[in-house]
């Protein structure tokens, strides 16, 4: 069994958008996956939102009390790429386009999503942004994205 | 008392460090005792200006806080009140420091029930003070990759409120040279200053970052005037001395294109030395000596 998290738009769920930033995501939606199988879905809100700074930490501790084992980002910063990573959570890239919680659940579950192991975007990137897709310019930036990958979506 | 006199500028390379050393060197040549500050902390070369070396280094640390295993119950005490959010703490977890958040305010170390937090620190600059040619010169230094500049001009200002609150004090005059842009290092200097100088130089650039930084003085409720290097850049002078007085900003002076500034800034002279290097009738040497008139009657800083 693994518990995957997922920041999403509004109250977030299986339905709803994925949002591209992590930290200031509105809601983390945790999906529960056993045999291949999606077993569970929760919805969590993110309170470190609208922080003033430290958002990526504060983020990181609600996806580590909630039990996860993997995260799918969209844009990561530094913060809270440093944070994942000391709690030995599994980080996965999602592809550069508007894309709902299930739709990147499906593709984690063909094994389609790449592994990444550092920050992507740099501190307060997500700040002050739109909550839509697409705001995930510069996303990947090159670093241990699958080319491959890309293509088929 | 020491009069403080804080050359800033917004703008990058505009000649602050070239006017701070030459202004320190016309006090020193007219007997007075001086004492120039370097709080472009991320960059600091005043002492180059001068072919002067670093030395006397003390080191500035840095508060980290490292959590003893042993002593730590898990309660989490640490990372609910840590305002920087620099513990990562998840239930029945050792919290985790991310230290390049950390404000350095040790709240963590104070409240553990259990006093499983360590005060370890790391130096993150360092301070050297020196003396070059009869000038007194205090410089911080932050080192490459540290965020924390703020606390390097702390310890400078300490250094500098240990000095004035000496009896036996022996300065006339402090002189500061802050770093570019109008931020939080760049304040600190000018809230203890007497008398700002902001140098700009006659472009759009110029023009922009002084307005900032006049609005900075403005609101530390600070005395200042202008000095306008370059002044002879493609022959817009005139036009940038009349905006500034339409604007109601004072001058008190300003530096024409001068082969000789150039000179000594390649060679680490500074044009005001008295050693009979350079031009004294030159357009850079009069312009200087007029800048020190003004200041001086400006200041009442007198022999």
């Amino acid at each position: 069994m693994v518990i995957i998290a997922v920041p999403s738009n509004g109250n977030g769920g299986l339905n709803e958008q994925m949002n591209p930033r992590f930290g200031r995501c509105p809601s983390f939606t945790f999906v529960t996956v056993e045999n291949n199988e999606i077993k569970e879905v929760k919805a969590v809100p993110n309170p470190a939102a609208d922080a003033m700074g430290g958002a990526g930490i504060q983020a990181a501790q609600i996806v580590g009390n909630n039990s996860a084992n993997e995260v799918i980002v969209g844009s990561l910063g530094p913060n809270a790429a440093q944070s994942l990573s000391s709690l030995n959570l599994k980080i996965y890239q999602a592809p550069n386009q508007p894309i709902s919680v299930k739709e990147v659940i499906n593709l984690y579950l063909e094994n389609k999503l790449q592994l990444i192991t550092s920050a992507n975007v740099s501190s307060h990137y997500g700040m002050g942004r739109g909550g839509g897709m697409g705001g995930g310019r510069g996303m990947g930036g090159g670093r241990g994205m699958g080319r491959q990958n890309r293509s088929q979506f | 008392m020491a009069k403080i006199i804080c050359i800033t500028g917004g703008k990058g390379g505009t000649g602050k460090t070239l006017v701070a050393v030459n202004l320190a060197t016309l006090f020193k040549n007219h007997g007075f005792n001086v004492l120039l500050v370097d709080g472009d902390v991320e960059n600091p070369n005043t002492y180059l200006l001068m072919n002067g070396k670093l030395e006397n280094s003390s080191e500035v640390s840095f508060f980290e806080p490292k959590i003893d295993e042993a002593k730590c119950t898990k309660c989490g005490l640490c990372a609910e009140n840590c305002i920087s959010h620099a513990l990562l703490y998840i239930k029945d977890a050792i919290p985790i420091p991310i230290l390049n958040v950390c404000s350095g305010c040790k709240l963590c170390y104070k409240i553990c029930p259990t006093e499983a937090i360590i005060a370890d620190s790391r130096v993150i600059g360092l301070i050297y003070s020196t003396r070059v040619n009869n000038i007194d010169l205090l410089i911080g230094e932050l080192k490459p990759s540290e965020a924390r500049s703020a606390v390097i001009v702390k310890v400078l200002m300490e250094k500098i409120d240990i000095l004035l609150n000496d009896k036996h004090e022996k300065y006339d005059v402090i002189i500061f040279d802050t770093a570019p842009g109008a931020h939080c290092d760049v304040e600190e200097l000018i809230q203890r200053a007497d008398y700002v100088v902001p140098v700009t130089e006659p472009t759009r650039f110029g023009r922009l970052d002084l307005l900032r930084i006049i609005e900075l003085i403005d609101l530390l409720k600070k005395e200042y005037r202008v000095i306008v290097n370059r002044s002879s850049l493609l022959g817009f002078r005139d036009q940038f001395l009349n905006e500034l007085n339409d604007n109601n900003i004072q001058v008190l002076g300003d530096i024409p294109l001068d082969e000789d500034i150039v000179k000594s800034y390649c060679i680490g002279v500074p044009l005001m030395d008295n050693h009979n290097r350079f031009d004294t009738q030159g357009k850079g040497y009069k312009s200087f000596q007029i800048i020190y008139e003004n200041l001086t009657k400006w200041s009442g800083i007198k022999t």
